[in-house]
C-alpha cells in the first residue's frame, strides 16, 4: 500500500527494530548455542515478545490516560477495542475507502464515544467510591458488548489485508507481518502521544490535573474538559489496539477479552505511568512468550494466560506501586 | 407513591410474569413438540444461528409436507448464550413448560452436564451441536445421538488418509483448551499408535488467541508433516497457519467439522492451499444434489437476504432429519415416547437424505460416515478428496 | 419510625425482629417457602434453588465488600473453590454431602486466607485487581490440574440422600436451599451485631481510625475474607450438588461481576440487600427470556436484534442503580416500607 511507504516509516522501523544492530546482537549471544536442542528459538522468542509487548503497552496506555486524569480503572477498555475494530472493518468495507481514512473515521468515532461516555455516565459519579465507578465501567462494558452485537452480528470476520503480508526475516528470529505492522503502529502512536504529552497546552493541562486537581483547576484549567480528552484519548488508544488485534487475529466480539490481561501491564510498571506502561507491555510480551514455550509442556498448556496474572499477584505483594509508578502507599 | 417504589416492585411482577405461564395448564394441543437450546448469543453464536434456522427448516418442510400422522411439529426454541448455567436454565425451563419429547443442546458441556438427568429422570431423544464422542455411548448414554461421526472419528479418518498417503509420517495434533477441543485427543493417540504414525507434538491454544508465537515455535522445533486441528473456528488457525508458512515450513494443515468452514478459507485465502478437512455433510455450492437444491429453494422463499448456508446449518438439518425420521417411525409402532424414539433410532438403516449426507445407518447412537475434502484456493470452496468413509 | 415503638433497653434496640408485624410478615414469607414445593412445578423451584443458592453467594460477598470495603473480583473462584472441593470430597473419598458441604466451605475459607493476605498492603483499586488476577489464577487451576479436577472435563456428582431419600429433582433439592440459605442469612445478621460486625463496618468507614480505635486490621480483614469464601464456598457446594456437574465453565468471571451487581443493585452493607439483590439478578434475566420468547412469535426475525438486548439491559441496570439509586434496592424498600407506614399523612 502506498500511504505505508513513506520515509516516516522506514526510519522507524530502522529506529525501534534496529535490525542490523539486533541482528550482531543475535550473532553474538547465540551464535554459540544455535545448534544445541532449544536455544535456537530465543532470539525469535524474545523479538515475537516484544512486538506483541508493543501492541500491549499501547492497550495499557489506555488505561494509564484514565487513570492519570480521573483515578478510575476503565474496565470497559476491551470493549472499546472491539468496538473501534468493526467500525473501522464497516468504514472501510462499506464505504470503500483507504485504510488511512477508514483509520481517521474510527478514531474520530471512539473520540466521540468517549466523551459522550464520559459525560453521561462517568461524570455523575465523581466523588462516589471506587468500587461504584469500577462497577459502572463493568457495566458499560456489558451495554456495549450487546450493543455491538445487536448491530454487527456475532460472526467471526477477518480484516481486509491493509498490510503487506511478508515477515520481517532477521536472520535469527522472523517477525510475522501483522504483529510487526501492529508493533510500528503501536510504537508511531505511542511517540505521538507522549510528545502530545509533553509539548502542546493540552498535554500541560493533562499532566497538571493530574498531579493536582485543586491545583489545576485554580490554575484556570478545565479539569472536566480534561476528563473528556482522557476519555477519548483512551478511547483512541483502545480503538487503535482493536484494529491493531483484529489485524492479526480476525474480528468477533470475544476480540475485547485481552483488555483485562493488559491490566498486568499496567500494574507491572505503574498504574500512572507512561513509561511504565511501555516497559510493562514489552517485560510481559516476552515473560508470555518464555513461559508459553519453557513452562507449557511441564504444565498441559495454557501458561500463557495465566503467567501475566501470576506476576501481577507478586508485584502487587512486594512493589504495589509498579515500576515506576508514584509511590503513596498508605500502610495500615 | 414514588416512583422508585415502583422501580422495586419490579422484579416481583417480573417473578409473576415469569411463573404465571408455567402455573397454567398447558391446553392439551395435537402437536409434537420439539425443544431447543441454542447458542443464539455468544462465542458460538456464529453457528448457533445457522443450526438453529438448519434444523427449524428441516422440521417446517416436513410440517408442509403433511407432518407426522397429521400432527405438526411445533419448534421451541431458547438461547443458551453457550454458557452452561443459561443454557441448563433454559433446558429446565422448556422441560418443565412444554414437556417435548425430543430436545436438542448446544454444546458439549451441556450435553455432559445433563446426560445424567436425561438418562434417568426426563427419557427424551437428545441431540446436539456438538460431535463429542462421550455422548455417543449408547450404554451409558441411551438417549442421545451425534447426527454424524463423532470427532474422534474424524480424527481416525484424517489419521487413515495421512497413514495412507505417508506412511509412519510425524503428525501433530493442535487443540483448543476447551471440552470440544480436547474430547478426541486421548482417543486419537491410540489410533497413532495402531497405525504407526509418529506423534511428535500435542499443541494447546485458546480459542481466539492473538500471539499464538510460541505454539508455532514448538511445532517448528518438531518440524511435523501434519498438523490436526481441533475445537477452533476461526483464530488462531488462520495465524498458525501464516506463520508456519513464514517460518518456511512445508506442513499439511487438516481441520474437523469445525475447522472445514468456507469462512475459513476466506480468511485463510492463499494460505489454504493443501488444507483439508473432514465433513460428513455436503456443501451449499454442490447444487446438483437434490436435497441442497431443496434448501436453496426454501431458503430463497423464506429468506429473502440469505444467500449462503454455512455446514453449521446443513448439520442442524441433518439432524432435523433425522428427529422426523424418527418420529415417523416411532408414530408408526405407537405412542411416541423418549423409548420409542430411541428404538425408531436404533432401526435406522440406510436413510436416504436426499444426497446431502452418505445413506445414514445407525451405529452405537451415531452415523460415522464423513468424506475428506480438499480446499480449492481459487473458488474458496472445499472440494471432495474421498468417497464417503465409514468408521466400524 | 412507628407510632407507639418506644424502645427502653438496648436489648430491644438490638433486636432483628422488633415488632409483631415483622413477626408475623416473616411467618407468612415463612409459610410461604415452606409450601412453595407443593404449588410451584419444576421450573418455579429451578429458579427458586438458583435463588437461594445466590443468596448464599451474595451474602458472603457483601460481608467482605460491602460491610468491610474490601472489594472482590474474584468471588465466583471461591465459589468454584468450594464447588470443586464438594465434588472432590463426594466423589474419591466418598464424604456423604452433608459432610462435604461444610467441608467444602472450610476449603475456600482457607484459599480465601492466602488471597486475603494483599489486602494487608493494598487496598482499593489494588486489591480489586489482586482478587480478578486470583480469579483468573483460581480458573486455570481448575482446567489445569488435571489429576484432582479432572480438567475441562469436569465432575459428575451424585444426588445427596439420607438413607432412601435421594434429593434428584428440584423439588426436593429445594428444602436443602432452603434450610442452608436462611442458616446463612441468620447467621450473617446476627454476625454483624457482634463485635466483628462492628469491626468490619468501622474497617470499611475509615481504616486508619478503626486500627486507631483498637481493632486489629491484619485479623479482622482476614476473618472478613474467610467468612466470605466460607459463603461462596457453601453456595458452590450446593450448587454443584444441584447441577450434579461440575466444570471450570461455571465460574467465569462474568459470574464475579454477576455477584457484585447483586449486591450492589441490592444494596452494599445490607443483608437484606443481598437478598434482593440475589433475587433481582436471577429473574431479570428470565424475565427477559420471557418478553424475547413473546415477542419471537410475532417478529420472527427479530432473534438475532432481542437476544442480544440482554447484555445491554443487563449492564444499564448495573449503570442506573449506581447513578440513581447508590443504596440499592433495600433503601427503596425501606422507603416503601415508610411509605405505606405513615400513609396517608407522610409529613
Amino acid at each position: 500500500m502506498n500511504w505505508a511507504e513513506p520515509v516516516v516509516v522506514y526510519g522507524l522501523l530502522t529506529m525501534f527494530v534496529k535490525v542490523d544492530f539486533f541482528r550482531a546482537v543475535c550473532r553474538g549471544l547465540f551464535a554459540a548455542s544455535i545448534q544445541e536442542g532449544t536455544m535456537d528459538i530465543i532470539p525469535q522468542i524474545i523479538v515475537s515478545g516484544l512486538a506483541v509487548g508493543g501492541v500491549y503497552g499501547l492497550i495499557a496506555l489506555g488505561f494509564v490516560l484514565i487513570y492519570k486524569a480521573t483515578s478510575i480503572l476503565n474496565l470497559a477498555t476491551g470493549q472499546f477495542m472491539t468496538l473501534g475494530a468493526f467500525v473501522c472493518l464497516s468504514v472501510l468495507s462499506y464505504a470503500a475507502v483507504p485504510f488511512p481514512v477508514a483509520l481517521v473515521v474510527t478514531l474520530g468515532f471512539a473520540a466521540l464515544l468517549g466523551i459522550i461516555i464520559e459525560r453521561i455516565i462517568l461524570r455523575p459519579l465523581i466523588g462516589e467510591p471506587i468500587i461504584s465507578v469500577i462497577m459502572v465501567t463493568i457495566g458499560l462494558a456489558s451495554i456495549l458488548k450487546g450493543l455491538t452485537q445487536i448491530i454487527w452480528s456475532p460472526d467471526y470476520r477477518s480484516f481486509p489485508q491493509i498490510f503487506p503480508p511478508e515477515p520481517l526475516d532477521l536472520h535469527y528470529a522472523i517477525v510475522p507481518s501483522g504483529l510487526l505492522w501492529g508493533f510500528l503502529f503501536a510504537m508511531v502512536c505511542m511517540v505521538i502521544f507522549a510528545l502530545t504529552f509533553q509539548y502542546t497546552r493540552t498535554g500541560l493541562a493533562m499532566r497538571a490535573t493530574a498531579s493536582n486537581q485543586q491545583a489545576a483547576l485554580s490554575m484556570g484549567i478545565s479539569v472536566k474538559s480534561v476528563f473528556a480528552l482522557s476519555w477519548s484519548l483512551a478511547a483512541i488508544t483502545a480503538a487503535v489496539g482493536g484494529i491493531i488485534i483484529g489485524n492479526i487475529s480476525g474480528i468477533s466480539i470475544h476480540l475485547g477479552d485481552i483488555g483485562l490481561k493488559v491490566l498486568s501491564v499496567i500494574i507491572l510498571g505503574g498504574l500512572d505511568s507512561i513509561v511504565g506502561a511501555i516497559v510493562g507491555g514489552f517485560i510481559i510480551g516476552l515473560l508470555e512468550n518464555f513461559a508459553g514455550v519453557y513452562l507449557d509442556t511441564l504444565l498441559g498448556g495454557g501458561t500463557k494466560d495465566v503467567v501475566p496474572f501470576v506476576v501481577l499477584v507478586i508485584i502487587i505483594m512486594i512493589r504495589p506501586y509498579g515500576m515506576f509508578g508514584k509511590q503513596i502507599i498508605e500502610r495500615v | 407513591m414514588k416512583r422508585s417504589a415502583w422501580l422495586f416492585v419490579l422484579p416481583f411482577v417480573a417473578l409473576g410474569l415469569t411463573m404465571a405461564p408455567a402455573t397454567i395448564p398447558a391446553i392439551a394441543s395435537e402437536t409434537i413438540k420439539i425443544g431447543a437450546v441454542q447458542p443464539i448469543t455468544g462465542r458460538f453464536a456464529f453457528a448457533g444461528v445457522n443450526i438453529n434456522a438448519g434444523l427449524k427448516d428441516a422440521l417446517m418442510m416436513a410440517n408442509e409436507a403433511g407432518g407426522i400422522d397429521g400432527k405438526k411439529i411445533e419448534y421451541i426454541m431458547e438461547d443458551g448464550q453457550y454458557k452452561l448455567d443459561v443454557a441448563t436454565a433454559a433446558f429446565k425451563r422448556i422441560m418443565s413448560r412444554d414437556n417435548p419429547v425430543i430436545m436438542y443442546g448446544e454444546s458439549t458441556g451441556l450435553g455432559k452436564a445433563m446426560a445424567p438427568e436425561i438418562a434417568s429422570r426426563y427419557k427424551i431423544l437428545y441431540s446436539s451441536t456438538s460431535f463429542s464422542s462421550e455422548l455417543a455411548n449408547a450404554a451409558e448414554n441411551p438417549y442421545i445421538f451425534v447426527p454424524g461421526p463423532t470427532y474422534a472419528d474424524m480424527f481416525e479418518i484424517l489419521l487413515n488418509f495421512i497413514a495412507k498417503e505417508k506412511p509412519g509420517a510425524k503428525v501433530a495434533f493442535f487443540y483448543s483448551d476447551t471440552e470440544f477441543g480436547k474430547d478426541p485427543i486421548p482417543a486419537s493417540r491410540e489410533v497413532c499408535k495402531k497405525l504407526k504414525l509418529d506423534l511428535v507434538a500435542e499443541s494447546v491454544a485458546k480459542v481466539g488467541d492473538v500471539d499464538v508465537t510460541s505454539q508455532v515455535l514448538d511445532l517448528k522445533r518438531k518440524n511435523p508433516d501434519y498438523v490436526i486441528f481441533q475445537g477452533f473456528v476461526l483464530s488462531p488457525v488462520a495465524a498458525v497457519i501464516k506463520q508456519c508458512r513464514d517460518f518456511g515450513m512445508k506442513t499439511k494443515f487438516m481441520g474437523t467439522f469445525w475447522g472445514s468452514t468456507k469462512m475459513l478459507l476466506d480468511q485463510l485465502g492463499p494460505l489454504a492451499e493443501g488444507y483439508m478437512g473432514v465433513n460428513p455433510y455436503n456443501y451449499w455450492w454442490m447444487e446438483e444434489i437434490p436435497m441442497i437444491k431443496k434448501i436453496r429453494e426454501y431458503t430463497k422463499k423464506n429468506y429473502k437476504d440469505v444467500d449462503y448456508r454455512p455446514n453449521s446449518y446443513m448439520q442442524g438439518f441433518v439432524t432435523g432429519l433425522i428427529f422426523v425420521e424418527c418420529l415417523k417411525r416411532a408414530a408408526k409402532e405407537g405412542p411416541i415416547n423418549g423409548d420409542s424414539l430411541v428404538k425408531a433410532l436404533k432401526s435406522i438403516k440406510d436413510m436416504d437424505t436426499g444426497g446431502l449426507t452418505a445413506p445414514l445407518t445407525w451405529h452405537d447412537n451415531k452415523f460415522p460416515v464423513a468424506k475428506v475434502w480438499k480446499a480449492n484456493v481459487e473458488k474458496k470452496i472445499f472440494e471432495p478428496a474421498s468417497d464417503w468413509i465409514r468408521i466400524e | 419510625m412507628r407510632c407507639g415503638d418506644f424502645k427502653e433497653s438496648y436489648f430491644e434496640d438490638e433486636k432483628i425482629f422488633q415488632t409483631f408485624f415483622v413477626k408475623f410478615w416473616l411467618g407468612v414469607l415463612c409459610v410461604f417457602l415452606v409450601v412453595l414445593p407443593l404449588v410451584g412445578n419444576d421450573y418455579v423451584l429451578y429458579i427458586a434453588n438458583l435463588i437461594g443458592i445466590a443468596i448464599i453467594g451474595a451474602v458472603g460477598l457483601n460481608l467482605l465488600t460491602g460491610c468491610t470495603g474490601q472489594i472482590s473480583l474474584g468471588h465466583a473462584a471461591f465459589v468454584g473453590v468450594g464447588g470443586y472441593a464438594t465434588a472432590v470430597l463426594m466423589t474419591r473419598y466418598g464424604v456423604p454431602f452433608w459432610f462435604a458441604l461444610p467441608l467444602a466451605g472450610g476449603v475456600a475459607a482457607l484459599v480465601g486466607l492466602i488471597i486475603g493476605i494483599p489486602s494487608l498492603r493494598v487496598k482499593g483499586l489494588y486489591l480489586c485487581i489482586a482478587t480478578l488476577a486470583a480469579q483468573f489464577i483460581l480458573e486455570w487451576i481448575f482446567v489445569h490440574w488435571e489429576s484432582v479436577t479432572q480438567g475441562i472435563r469436569g465432575i459428575n456428582v451424585p444426588p445427596p440422600q439420607i438413607g432412601d431419600l435421594v434429593f434428584r429433582t428440584e423439588k426436593t433439592f429445594y428444602y436443602i436451599t432452603l434450610v442452608v440459605a436462611v442458616l446463612g442469612v441468620g447467621f450473617a445478621r446476627n454476625i454483624l451485631r457482634t463485635k466483628w460486625g462492628r469491626a468490619f463496618f468501622a474497617i470499611r468507614d475509615r481504616d486508619l481510625a478503626a486500627e486507631m480505635m483498637g481493632i486489629n486490621l491484619f485479623r479482622y480483614k482476614l476473618v472478613a475474607f474467610a467468612l466470605s469464601s466460607f459463603y461462596a464456598g457453601i453456595a458452590g457446594g450446593l450448587w454443584v450438588a444441584f447441577m450434579k456437574v461440575v466444570t471450570p465453565e461455571h465460574f467465569p468471571f462474568g459470574l464475579s461481576i454477576e455477584y457484585l451487581a447483586m449486591i450492589i443493585v441490592g444494596g452494599l452493607g445490607s443483608i437484606l440487600g443481598s437478598i434482593f439483590g440475589a433475587i433481582f439478578m436471577v429473574m431479570v434475566p428470565e424475565l427477559l427470556n420471557v418478553v424475547t420468547g413473546a415477542t419471537r412469535e410475532i417478529y420472527p426475525g427479530l432473534d438475532q436484534l432481542f437476544i442480544p438486548m440482554k447484555d445491554v439491559i443487563f449492564g444499564s441496570l448495573i449503570v442506573l442503580f449506581l447513578i440513581f439509586e447508590p443504596h440499592g434496592l433495600a433503601e427503596m424498600w425501606h422507603r416503601l416500607k415508610s411509605f405505606f407506614t405513615l400513609w396517608p399523612f407522610s409529613y
